[in-house]
């Protein structure tokens, strides 16, 4: 479909799609774009760890204690619907146009679906079954760890798999306001350029990987929260 | 907060006294009263009191918003009494443990452990090794008449199947009392006569206390030795009949047993009573 459209519009900036497919070895053969798209990597899987460490204990924390979700949830509204991308100038004239800048980015880009979706898995565990662990001799730290989180589990792996998508959005958001390294920074580079079968690589590229990514969590999740899927008796095609 | 006066003392009949050595648990003026919204605080439960024998099978049985289930939850510890105080062998009741072990009609199982994941985590959170937990919580599985389903997990379990595991789940810990909270409300009728006949025999072996809580008359009288009867709004004791029925009792001899009867339908003319007070105020 594409090859066809392309050869009916004989635009310069629209390559077919073998053109395309055909620049992919030739960046990933690079070394200097395979180290800009592994240090893309690198950012983004740092970025979306931390944000993941802090955000499911926080998000917890606030749908079992009214006193912390009283403190955090108006400074999270605020945060929440403001393009993570937008702050960047602010966090470059701070911290520079480095790595610390871009993962912080992503780090925010996280975080607030993963801390939304602890939350509401929390507060949504039911009553009885911390209970019955309290009656069993667990203290208030172990049913946290021991029931809320397991039990907010599927909830929290949701706002992860967002996250993760997130994640990859902010890290080419960044890379394209601060340029330095990056798969975004060779993507808007090439566009400058006019390379634009770069370009279409490229987001092939990161259309894979976001693909990929995103498939492998998915395994992990299912695998983790098979307990609590409901059991279909057709398979669903979309997971 | 202030103790709303009792009036239930013209309905009660005074508590028998009772050799402090059989007593377990004492309720001792016990007030309830939730804030809501509107500006009437509920008044959930006003001035209880009651001993329980050790050993013995105790139903408080009423209707809907007496409170009953509030009362079970003040001896649980999971709700503090705004007034008065529940006490375990002597002890002031703080907060949960597992000398008092529930049985909720929502089940609350762990839906991400197996059925065998369930029975054993008491045990292993008392610090048995798990091998001896694994031994005792599979002869639990086996006597609530669950064998072969130890690997399944609790979605994969019909509603008295779970609430066998739940049952399980909490006899593998040996609380010294178990208080149900209305255990078999959420089962179908046939279940719940099964699960019915199964915790009496379970009970019979060796009368553990238990604190049931039901607003079914037929179960209060079939299961119990003694049944508190309750009336709503505020919740306070009603009357408390002593349930004089021989042991083990079955099922088919009980139901035609004219004194079973006679307690059925006393109870009921009773109960009926206690819901036009409730209504009326």
């Amino acid at each position: 479909m594409w090859q066809v459209a392309s050869l009916a519009l004989k635009n310069d900036s629209f390559p077919t799609a073998i053109e395309a497919i055909r620049a992919i070895p030739d960046i990933l053969g690079d070394r200097e774009s395979l180290i800009n798209i592994l240090a893309s990597l690198r950012r983004m899987a740092i970025g979306f760890g931390i944000a993941v460490l802090i955000s499911i204990p926080l998000g917890l924390l606030m749908g079992r204690s009214r006193a912390v979700a009283a403190f955090f949830n108006p400074l999270l509204m605020i945060i929440y619907p403001v393009p993570k991308a937008a702050l960047m100038p602010i966090i470059m004239l701070w911290l520079g146009v480095g790595d610390v800048t871009k993962t912080l980015v992503i780090f925010l880009g996280v975080s607030l679906p993963v801390i939304y979706h602890s939350f509401e898995g929390a507060k949504a565990v039911e009553e009885k079954m911390l209970w019955s662990g309290a009656a069993m001799g667990l203290s208030p730290a172990q049913r946290l760890v021991r029931i809320v989180l397991p039990a907010a589990l599927p909830e929290i792996l949701t706002g992860c798999r967002t996250g993760l998508v997130l994640a990859l959005i902010t890290m080419i958001t960044s890379e394209m306001i601060a340029r330095q390294s990056g798969a975004g920074n060779i993507l808007f580079n090439a566009l400058d350029m006019g390379q634009y079968d770069t370009v279409f690589a490229m987001i092939i590229i990161v259309g894979a990987m976001g693909i990929c990514l995103d498939a492998i969590f998915e395994r992990i999740r299912a695998r983790l929260v098979r307990w609590s899927e409901p059991q279909f008796d057709m398979p669903l095609s979309f997971s | 907060m202030k103790v709303v006066p009792s009036r239930s003392s013209e309905w009660v009949r005074p508590v028998r006294p009772q050799k402090p050595a059989s007593a377990i648990i004492e309720i001792e003026r016990v007030s309830q009263v939730f804030q809501t919204s509107t500006r009437k605080d509920h008044v959930a439960l006003s001035d209880i009191s009651l001993t329980i024998d050790e050993g013995a099978f105790v139903s408080i049985l009423g209707p809907s918003g007496c409170g009953k289930s509030t009362l079970l939850y003040v001896v649980g510890g999971f709700v503090s009494p705004t007034s008065g105080s529940a006490k375990i062998k002597g002890r002031t009741i703080t907060g949960p443990g597992p000398d008092r072990g529930p049985v909720f009609q929502e089940f609350a199982l762990f839906p991400w452990k197996t059925v065998l994941g369930n029975v054993m985590y008491g045990p292993r959170q008392q610090g048995v090794r798990a091998t001896e937990a694994e031994a005792q919580s599979r002869a639990l599985i086996e006597m609530v008449g669950l064998k072969g389903y130890e690997g399944f997990y609790p979605k994969e379990l019909s509603g008295g199947m779970k609430q066998r595991v739940a049952l399980a789940r909490t006899l593998a810990y040996h609380p010294e009392v178990l208080l149900m909270d209305e255990p078999f409300g959420a089962l179908d009728a046939h279940t719940r006569t099964r699960l019915q006949n199964d915790l009496l025999n379970i009970w019979e072996r060796d009368r553990k206390t238990v604190l049931f809580v039901t607003h079914s008359v037929d179960e209060a009288v079939f299961l119990s030795d003694k049944v508190v009867m309750m009336s709503t709004s505020p919740g306070r004791i009603r009357d408390i009949i002593d349930i004089d029925l021989p042991r083990p009792r079955r099922r088919n001899e009980l139901l035609l047993d004219p004194r079973y009867q006679k307690y059925v339908v006393e109870i009921e003319r009773m109960f009926d009573e206690s819901d036009l007070i409730g209504s009326s105020s």
